[in-house]
């Protein structure tokens, strides 16, 4: 672990059907994971629009977790696919637009894996401490 | 490449033809204001005001698209309709008819191969020497001095999905008009028209001279960009100006939405979350969510950008949006391999998705 002292803010988007229960079950499973994620429950990963990506990054948030049903099991049959569509654009923005795509992450995580989710959080916390505070944190003129 | 016939037609004639041969109901184009200084885009539905029709002056009032989506949004025009659009005007459309606010029922495209034009506040009918300047240029196959920094770097500025398309460059404004019918109902009208093989010409070389000083020119127009955007700090420097007027949005022709999400509720806020959103800042530049609604624009839109540079012909503060939304869309757009406005029935990347595509993104 890179041990910079900082602790990450991480807006998590998490779909209802999947990654949403798999966040309880790693909760009622009593896991241990990193404690930077505030987690925004959606119905389905494809609700996320860019715009609430790049506007937890502009107003400072150090990384943007999105989470869905793995392919071919969308709880609503296709909605992964146009998120990960939806999220490619984000990054691809991102990249254009002077933000680091790197701080977007985009993971299936399936209801039933508790500790998988528990180990994306800790993996995506940890790049995120690699990275360093979020220059927008600290932008009085965003 | 379509087959281009010499009709021996000038504009007017080709206008006067369009009404008694093609027996539109009406033309829409750009056209001379009284005033003598100005033009703007009208619809004329009466032959005897065909000469202060001006359709290749070199001004983009309003990106015509939009005039075209409020003639067609609600029904059909009764009866025919000559719409004469600029090659980015005509993809705006077609991205328009994507998003179901225009029809093309009853319109009779027609386009042109476009040398440009120059931002609004700077072309006036009585500015001889650029004008002079201008039409050289376009004889020549060279790009103008002075034309808007996008359009000097437009390399799709040939029409594509035309009814007819006018072949302007190299061979000047003022000859006989060359033409191509690239549709079926194109095709019909030549037939009207009474063109045949006996008419062909050849395509200009100066075509291709143009397309590479064009490509040259968007290679240094991303190259200038990318760097004024490098890191957080390019990104807010080149916004700094920014007043949020919005106005880029509402001369967008893609920029449909009558309540824009960037105008509506969702961002109003009490005033506590404006000192949350402070934080540890201890200053908050107001209004806030400025950077955020171009970002935002980018996000809804970008797909689907034309690069007719409206946007930056209408910010009161000269920020290079057209620049920068040409070059963040052309990477956006690549990412789905979608041209905006090329193929009217390629659905946009947003509502549509294949099972294995874009893993790259997942992690």
């Amino acid at each position: 672990m890179a041990d910079n002292g900082m602790e990450p803010k991480i807006v998590a988007f998490l779909c209802n059907w999947c990654t949403f229960t798999a966040a309880d079950l790693a909760g009622t499973s009593r896991l241990k994971y990193e404690p930077n994620v505030r987690i925004i429950k959606v119905m389905c990963s494809s609700r996320v629009d860019p715009v609430f990506i790049l506007k937890a990054l502009l107003d400072g948030a150090d990384g943007v977790l999105i989470g869905g049903c793995a392919p071919g099991d969308c709880h609503y049959s296709k909605g992964n696919f146009y998120a990960r569509r939806k999220v490619a654009l984000a990054k691809k923005l991102a990249e254009s637009m002077g933000l680091d795509s790197k701080r977007i992450r985009l993971s299936w995580i399936p209801a039933s894996e508790g500790p998988l989710f528990a180990r994306v959080v800790n993996e995506f916390t940890e790049s995120i401490k690699q990275l360093g505070d979020n220059p927008t944190k600290r932008e009085v003129y965003i | 490449m379509q087959t281009l016939f010499d009709s021996r037609m000038t504009m007017a004639d080709f206008i006067a033809a369009l009404f008694d041969k093609l027996e539109v109901a009406g033309v829409a184009a750009i056209t001379k204001l009284p005033s003598g200084e100005k033009t703007a885009y009208t619809l004329l539905a009466d032959k005897d005001d065909i000469e202060d029709c001006v359709p290749y002056f070199p001004a983009m009032p309003a990106n015509a698209a939009r005039a075209v989506s409020k003639l067609t949004r609600e029904a059909p025009p009764s009866k025919q309709v000559a719409v004469f659009l600029r090659p980015c005007e005509l993809r705006a459309l077609t991205e328009l008819v994507k998003i179901k606010q225009a029809l093309l029922d009853n319109l009779f495209i027609i386009s042109f191969d476009c040398a440009g034009v120059f931002p609004f506040q700077e072309i006036s009918l009585s500015d001889e020497a650029k004008l002079k300047a201008y039409r050289d240029a376009v004889a020549d196959g060279k790009n103008c001095e002075g034309i808007r920094p996008v359009c000097n770097a437009c390399t799709r500025f040939v029409p594509e999905g035309a009814d007819i398309a006018i072949s302007f460059i190299g061979r000047g404004l003022d000859e006989p008009l060359a033409l191509s019918f690239p549709s079926e109902k194109g095709k019909e009208a030549a037939k009207i028209l009474g063109l045949d093989s006996s008419d062909n010409v050849e395509t200009s070389p100066a075509l291709e001279t143009l397309a590479e000083a064009r490509k040259k020119a968007e290679g240094e127009l991303t190259k200038k960009i990318e760097e004024t955007l490098a890191g957080t700090d390019g990104l807010i420097s080149v916004f700094d100006k920014c007043i949020s007027c919005h106005a880029c949005s509402y001369a967008c022709p893609i920029c449909y939405c009558k309540n824009c999400y960037f105008d509506s509720q969702t961002f109003e806020y009490f005033p506590e979350s404006y000192f949350a959103r402070m934080g540890e800042k201890g200053a908050l530049r107001l209004p806030v969510d400025r950077v955020l609604f171009h970002l935002g624009r980018l996000s809804h839109m970008s797909l689907s950008c034309v690069a007719c540079g409206m946007c930056e012909d209408v910010c009161p503060v000269n920020i290079p949006v057209a620049q920068i939304f040409k070059t963040a869309g052309t990477r956006a757009q690549a990412l789905f391999d979608y041209i905006p406005g090329k193929n009217p029935d390629e659905p946009l990347p947003l509502l549509t998705y294949a099972e294995t595509e874009l893993e790259e993104f997942e992690d």
